[in-house]
Protein backbone atom coordinates (compact mmCIF):
# COMPACT_ATOMS: atom_id res chain seq x y z
CA UNK A 1 0.00 0.00 0.00
CA UNK A 2 1.18 3.29 -1.14
CA UNK A 3 2.20 6.18 1.67
CA UNK A 4 -0.46 8.62 1.88
CA UNK A 5 1.47 12.19 2.12
CA UNK A 6 -0.16 15.07 4.13
CA UNK A 7 0.35 18.21 5.92
CA UNK A 8 -0.71 18.47 9.64
CA UNK A 9 -1.45 22.12 10.52
CA UNK A 10 -1.24 25.27 8.96
CA UNK A 11 1.13 27.83 8.23
CA UNK A 12 4.48 28.31 9.96
CA UNK A 13 2.88 25.44 12.24
CA UNK A 14 2.37 23.07 8.99
CA UNK A 15 4.52 19.55 9.21
CA UNK A 16 4.94 17.59 6.63
CA UNK A 17 3.79 13.69 7.34
CA UNK A 18 4.13 10.61 5.29
CA UNK A 19 1.47 7.45 6.89
CA UNK A 20 1.95 3.77 6.07
CA UNK A 21 -1.40 2.62 6.84
CA UNK A 22 -1.71 -0.91 8.03
CA UNK A 23 -2.16 -3.63 5.52
CA UNK A 24 -5.48 -5.26 5.11
CA UNK A 25 -6.02 -9.13 5.80
CA UNK A 26 -3.45 -8.21 8.77
CA UNK A 27 -4.34 -8.10 12.20
CA UNK A 28 -3.78 -4.52 13.77
CA UNK A 29 -0.81 -4.40 15.69
CA UNK A 30 -0.46 -0.97 16.81
CA UNK A 31 1.10 2.14 15.99
CA UNK A 32 5.00 3.92 15.38
CA UNK A 33 5.90 7.58 15.18
CA UNK A 34 9.00 7.94 13.54
CA UNK A 35 11.64 10.98 14.72
CA UNK A 36 14.07 11.68 11.96
CA UNK A 37 17.80 12.62 12.70
CA UNK A 38 19.69 15.57 12.86
CA UNK A 39 20.58 17.47 9.41
CA UNK A 40 22.55 15.59 6.83
CA UNK A 41 21.80 12.13 8.80
CA UNK A 42 18.06 12.96 7.96
CA UNK A 43 18.96 12.83 4.29
CA UNK A 44 21.42 9.84 4.60
CA UNK A 45 18.92 8.06 6.12
CA UNK A 46 15.22 9.03 4.06
CA UNK A 47 15.69 5.35 2.41
CA UNK A 48 16.14 3.12 5.63
CA UNK A 49 13.09 5.18 7.47
CA UNK A 50 10.66 4.25 4.08
CA UNK A 51 12.15 1.07 4.12
CA UNK A 52 11.62 0.07 7.70
CA UNK A 53 8.10 2.20 7.75
CA UNK A 54 7.01 0.05 4.81
CA UNK A 55 7.79 -3.54 6.38
CA UNK A 56 6.01 -2.33 9.46
CA UNK A 57 2.58 -1.30 7.50
CA UNK A 58 2.42 -4.57 5.61
CA UNK A 59 2.55 -6.69 8.74
CA UNK A 60 -0.71 -4.46 10.58
CA UNK A 61 1.11 -1.47 11.85
CA UNK A 62 0.52 2.09 11.43
CA UNK A 63 3.12 4.49 10.99
CA UNK A 64 3.48 8.06 10.89
CA UNK A 65 6.82 9.86 9.72
CA UNK A 66 6.87 13.58 10.58
CA UNK A 67 9.20 16.25 8.98
CA UNK A 68 10.06 18.19 12.37
CA UNK A 69 9.83 22.38 12.28
CA UNK A 70 12.54 23.57 9.46
CA UNK A 71 13.64 19.61 8.40
CA UNK A 72 12.39 18.24 5.30
CA UNK A 73 9.01 19.40 3.72
CA UNK A 74 8.04 20.96 6.60
CA UNK A 75 7.81 24.82 6.72
CA UNK A 76 10.32 27.01 8.12
CA UNK A 77 14.22 26.79 7.68
CA UNK A 78 16.42 25.22 9.82
CA UNK A 79 17.39 28.31 11.27
CA UNK A 80 13.65 28.61 12.99
CA UNK A 81 13.96 25.02 14.00
CA UNK A 82 13.34 25.41 17.99
CA UNK A 83 13.95 22.30 20.62
CA UNK A 84 10.85 23.08 21.91
CA UNK A 85 8.88 23.09 18.87
CA UNK A 86 10.43 19.74 17.71
CA UNK A 87 9.10 17.97 21.33
CA UNK A 88 6.04 19.85 20.66
CA UNK A 89 5.66 18.05 16.74
CA UNK A 90 6.56 14.97 18.45
CA UNK A 91 2.82 15.18 20.46
CA UNK A 92 1.18 16.45 17.55
CA UNK A 93 2.20 13.15 15.84
CA UNK A 94 1.47 11.14 18.44
CA UNK A 95 -1.97 12.76 19.11
CA UNK A 96 -2.64 12.53 15.48
CA UNK A 97 -1.62 8.81 14.89
CA UNK A 98 -3.15 7.21 17.80
CA UNK A 99 -6.46 8.93 16.81
CA UNK A 100 -5.87 7.09 13.38
CA UNK A 101 -4.71 4.16 14.34
CA UNK A 102 -6.41 3.63 17.98
CA UNK A 103 -3.44 2.59 19.47
CA UNK A 104 -0.82 4.44 21.80
CA UNK A 105 2.23 4.81 19.22
CA UNK A 106 5.89 3.39 19.80
CA UNK A 107 8.25 6.70 19.81
CA UNK A 108 11.08 4.76 16.88
CA UNK A 109 14.10 7.43 16.63
CA UNK A 110 17.64 7.01 14.70
CA UNK A 111 20.53 8.55 16.36
CA UNK A 112 19.25 12.39 17.56
CA UNK A 113 15.98 11.28 16.61
CA UNK A 114 15.78 9.21 19.55
CA UNK A 115 16.67 12.25 21.90
CA UNK A 116 14.13 13.97 20.47
CA UNK A 117 11.34 11.10 21.04
CA UNK A 118 12.38 10.47 24.67
CA UNK A 119 12.31 14.03 25.46
CA UNK A 120 8.95 14.40 23.98
CA UNK A 121 8.01 11.56 25.78
CA UNK A 122 9.26 13.36 28.94
CA UNK A 123 7.25 16.16 28.77
CA UNK A 124 3.84 14.68 27.07
CA UNK A 125 4.02 12.11 30.17
CA UNK A 126 2.04 8.40 30.59
CA UNK A 127 4.34 6.25 29.75
CA UNK A 128 6.18 5.17 25.96
CA UNK A 129 7.59 2.13 24.48
CA UNK A 130 10.90 3.13 21.82
CA UNK A 131 12.51 1.58 19.29
CA UNK A 132 16.11 2.92 18.94
CA UNK A 133 18.10 2.96 16.27
CA UNK A 134 21.79 3.52 17.08
CA UNK A 135 20.80 6.18 19.52
CA UNK A 136 22.94 9.52 20.53
CA UNK A 137 23.61 9.21 23.92
CA UNK A 138 24.44 12.66 25.11
CA UNK A 139 22.89 15.61 23.19
CA UNK A 140 26.56 18.00 24.31
CA UNK A 141 28.68 15.31 22.42
CA UNK A 142 26.23 15.12 19.46
CA UNK A 143 25.99 19.10 18.86
CA UNK A 144 30.25 18.71 19.44
CA UNK A 145 30.43 16.59 16.76
CA UNK A 146 28.14 18.40 14.62
CA UNK A 147 29.73 21.58 15.20
CA UNK A 148 33.01 20.03 13.73
CA UNK A 149 31.77 19.80 10.36
CA UNK A 150 32.53 23.51 10.24
CA UNK A 151 35.68 22.87 11.74
CA UNK A 152 36.84 20.26 8.68
CA UNK A 153 38.93 22.38 6.56
CA UNK A 154 40.74 23.42 9.71
CA UNK A 155 40.92 20.09 11.55
CA UNK A 156 42.90 18.59 8.18
CA UNK A 157 45.35 21.41 8.35
CA UNK A 158 45.63 21.65 12.12
CA UNK A 159 45.02 25.22 12.75
CA UNK A 160 41.27 24.61 14.36
CA UNK A 161 42.01 26.46 17.47
CA UNK A 162 41.14 30.09 16.40
CA UNK A 163 38.03 29.20 14.61
CA UNK A 164 37.10 26.57 17.43
CA UNK A 165 36.99 29.49 19.68
CA UNK A 166 35.74 31.59 17.34
CA UNK A 167 32.50 29.18 17.03
CA UNK A 168 32.42 28.66 21.12
CA UNK A 169 32.45 32.76 21.20
CA UNK A 170 29.06 33.91 18.46
CA UNK A 171 27.13 30.62 20.23
CA UNK A 172 27.61 31.92 23.69
CA UNK A 173 26.34 35.73 22.21
CA UNK A 174 23.57 34.04 20.98
CA UNK A 175 24.17 34.28 17.49
CA UNK A 176 22.89 31.85 14.47
CA UNK A 177 26.17 29.77 13.51
CA UNK A 178 26.52 27.85 10.03
CA UNK A 179 27.56 25.11 9.89
CA UNK A 180 27.39 22.52 6.54
CA UNK A 181 24.75 24.65 5.22
CA UNK A 182 22.45 24.29 8.51
CA UNK A 183 21.73 27.47 9.93
CA UNK A 184 21.81 26.71 14.07
CA UNK A 185 19.68 28.84 16.03
CA UNK A 186 20.07 29.15 20.17
CA UNK A 187 16.77 28.22 20.64
CA UNK A 188 17.48 24.47 18.92
CA UNK A 189 21.33 24.28 19.87
CA UNK A 190 20.37 24.91 23.73
CA UNK A 191 17.52 22.02 24.20
CA UNK A 192 19.85 19.65 21.72
CA UNK A 193 22.79 20.42 24.22
CA UNK A 194 20.76 19.62 27.32
CA UNK A 195 18.79 16.49 26.26
CA UNK A 196 20.15 12.99 27.63
CA UNK A 197 19.13 9.56 26.66
CA UNK A 198 17.73 8.86 29.94
CA UNK A 199 14.51 6.99 30.85
CA UNK A 200 11.39 8.96 31.05
CA UNK A 201 9.07 8.28 34.38
CA UNK A 202 6.50 5.76 33.77
CA UNK A 203 8.31 2.78 32.14
CA UNK A 204 7.81 0.99 28.87
CA UNK A 205 9.66 -1.16 26.83
CA UNK A 206 12.82 -0.68 25.02
CA UNK A 207 13.82 -2.02 21.75
CA UNK A 208 17.72 -1.18 21.24
CA UNK A 209 19.97 -1.89 17.94
CA UNK A 210 23.31 -0.21 17.02
CA UNK A 211 24.35 -1.92 13.44
CA UNK A 212 28.15 -3.05 12.32
CA UNK A 213 30.06 -4.26 9.64
CA UNK A 214 32.34 -6.44 12.32
CA UNK A 215 31.54 -10.01 13.12
CA UNK A 216 30.68 -10.67 16.61
CA UNK A 217 30.12 -7.14 17.18
CA UNK A 218 28.67 -5.92 21.25
CA UNK A 219 26.86 -2.68 21.88
CA UNK A 220 29.46 -0.11 22.75
CA UNK A 221 30.24 -0.40 25.87
CA UNK A 222 29.02 3.46 26.62
CA UNK A 223 25.66 2.05 25.40
CA UNK A 224 25.14 -0.83 27.56
CA UNK A 225 25.86 1.59 30.49
CA UNK A 226 22.99 3.79 29.63
CA UNK A 227 20.94 0.79 28.48
CA UNK A 228 21.57 -0.76 32.35
CA UNK A 229 20.15 2.73 33.28
CA UNK A 230 16.83 1.90 31.53
CA UNK A 231 16.91 -1.57 32.92
CA UNK A 232 17.30 -0.02 36.15
CA UNK A 233 14.16 1.92 35.96
CA UNK A 234 12.09 -0.62 35.27
CA UNK A 235 12.06 -0.85 31.38
CA UNK A 236 11.83 -4.02 29.60
CA UNK A 237 14.88 -3.46 27.50
CA UNK A 238 16.61 -5.81 24.56
CA UNK A 239 19.51 -4.54 22.99
CA UNK A 240 21.00 -5.98 20.13
CA UNK A 241 23.69 -5.57 16.91
CA UNK A 242 22.74 -6.32 12.91
CA UNK A 243 24.62 -6.60 10.69
CA UNK A 244 24.92 -3.85 8.44
CA UNK A 245 26.27 -0.17 7.45
CA UNK A 246 26.12 2.85 9.55
CA UNK A 247 23.58 4.20 6.75
CA UNK A 248 23.14 7.40 8.60
CA UNK A 249 26.54 8.43 7.65
CA UNK A 250 28.33 6.57 4.85
CA UNK A 251 29.28 8.75 1.83
CA UNK A 252 27.04 6.59 -0.73
CA UNK A 253 23.03 5.89 0.59
CA UNK A 254 23.36 2.38 2.09
CA UNK A 255 20.45 -0.23 3.32
CA UNK A 256 20.88 -2.25 6.41
CA UNK A 257 18.08 -5.06 5.92
CA UNK A 258 19.17 -7.05 8.39
CA UNK A 259 17.99 -3.93 11.03
CA UNK A 260 14.15 -3.56 9.46
CA UNK A 261 13.93 -7.37 9.75
CA UNK A 262 15.38 -7.36 12.99
CA UNK A 263 13.00 -4.47 13.98
CA UNK A 264 10.04 -5.75 12.62
CA UNK A 265 10.92 -8.73 14.40
CA UNK A 266 11.22 -7.16 17.68
CA UNK A 267 8.05 -4.81 17.25
CA UNK A 268 6.06 -8.46 16.44
CA UNK A 269 7.11 -10.61 19.32
CA UNK A 270 5.99 -7.22 21.67
CA UNK A 271 2.69 -7.27 20.25
CA UNK A 272 1.70 -11.53 19.26
CA UNK A 273 3.99 -13.01 22.02
CA UNK B 1 39.91 -5.89 22.09
CA UNK B 2 41.57 -5.52 18.39
CA UNK B 3 42.03 -1.69 18.11
CA UNK B 4 43.81 -1.70 14.16
CA UNK B 5 40.74 -4.03 12.99
CA UNK B 6 38.54 -1.90 14.16
CA UNK B 7 39.96 0.91 12.76
CA UNK B 8 39.93 -0.07 9.57
CA UNK B 9 36.75 -1.50 9.70
CA UNK B 10 35.04 1.73 10.72
CA UNK B 11 37.27 3.24 7.64
CA UNK B 12 35.97 0.68 5.42
CA UNK B 13 32.36 1.32 6.56
CA UNK B 14 32.56 4.83 6.04
CA UNK B 15 34.36 5.51 3.49
CA UNK B 16 32.56 2.27 1.14
CA UNK B 17 35.56 0.37 0.52
CA UNK B 18 33.61 -2.67 0.01
CA UNK B 19 36.23 -4.09 2.23
CA UNK B 20 39.40 -2.82 0.72
CA UNK B 21 40.59 -1.55 3.98
CA UNK B 22 41.63 -5.06 4.93
CA UNK B 23 44.86 -5.13 2.48
CA UNK B 24 45.68 -1.63 4.63
CA UNK B 25 49.11 -1.59 6.40
CA UNK B 26 50.34 0.56 9.01
CA UNK B 27 52.33 2.41 6.36
CA UNK B 28 48.98 2.69 4.14
CA UNK B 29 48.55 6.68 3.29
CA UNK B 30 45.69 8.09 4.21
CA UNK B 31 44.34 11.80 3.51
CA UNK B 32 45.55 12.52 -0.13
CA UNK B 33 45.85 8.92 -1.22
CA UNK B 34 42.15 7.99 -0.37
CA UNK B 35 39.87 9.98 -2.53
CA UNK B 36 36.95 9.33 -0.59
CA UNK B 37 38.64 10.69 2.72
CA UNK B 38 37.45 14.25 2.35
CA UNK B 39 37.40 16.45 4.98
CA UNK B 40 33.71 15.46 6.16
CA UNK B 41 34.71 11.77 6.12
CA UNK B 42 37.34 12.47 8.49
CA UNK B 43 34.80 14.31 10.95
CA UNK B 44 32.67 10.91 10.57
CA UNK B 45 35.62 9.23 10.73
CA UNK B 46 36.24 10.76 14.03
CA UNK B 47 32.91 10.82 15.39
CA UNK B 48 32.66 6.58 15.28
CA UNK B 49 36.18 6.29 16.63
CA UNK B 50 34.20 8.57 19.62
CA UNK B 51 31.56 6.49 20.15
CA UNK B 52 33.25 3.18 19.74
CA UNK B 53 35.93 3.17 21.73
CA UNK B 54 34.25 5.61 24.55
CA UNK B 55 36.90 8.75 23.85
CA UNK B 56 36.40 12.12 23.65
CA UNK B 57 38.73 13.94 21.08
CA UNK B 58 39.33 17.41 21.28
CA UNK B 59 39.38 19.27 18.19
CA UNK B 60 43.18 21.10 18.99
CA UNK B 61 44.27 17.49 19.32
CA UNK B 62 44.61 16.12 16.18
CA UNK B 63 45.49 17.56 12.19
CA UNK B 64 46.69 16.21 8.87
CA UNK B 65 49.43 14.25 10.19
CA UNK B 66 46.88 12.17 12.52
CA UNK B 67 45.25 11.06 9.32
CA UNK B 68 48.51 10.70 7.39
CA UNK B 69 48.78 6.96 7.41
CA UNK B 70 46.62 3.90 9.09
CA UNK B 71 49.85 3.86 11.47
CA UNK B 72 49.51 6.99 12.59
CA UNK B 73 46.09 7.18 12.77
CA UNK B 74 46.11 3.72 15.21
CA UNK B 75 48.89 5.52 17.14
CA UNK B 76 46.57 8.58 17.89
CA UNK B 77 43.52 6.19 18.85
CA UNK B 78 45.80 3.54 21.12
CA UNK B 79 47.02 6.45 22.78
CA UNK B 80 43.70 7.86 23.69
CA UNK B 81 42.79 4.52 24.90
CA UNK B 82 45.78 4.09 27.27
CA UNK B 83 45.14 7.81 28.54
Amino acid sequence: MAAEPFYLGAGSARRFCLYHGPATGVAPCGAVVYVHPFAEEMNKSRRMAALQSRALASAGWAVLQIDLAGCGESAGDFRDAAWDAWLEDVELAVDWLAERAGFRPWLWGLRGGCLVAVEAARKIGGGFNFLFWQPVLSGKQHLQQFLRLKLAGELVRGDSRGASEELSRAMAAGEIVEVAGYDLAPALTDGLAAAALTPPGRAGRVIWFEVSTREGATLAPAALKQAAAWTAAGYRVATAVTAGPGFWQTVEVEEAPDLVAASLDALEESCRG
Amino acid sequence: MDTKKELLDILDEILGLNGRAAQLTADSPLLGAIPELDSMAVVAVLTSLEERFGISVGDDEIDGATFATVGSLLEFVEGRLAA
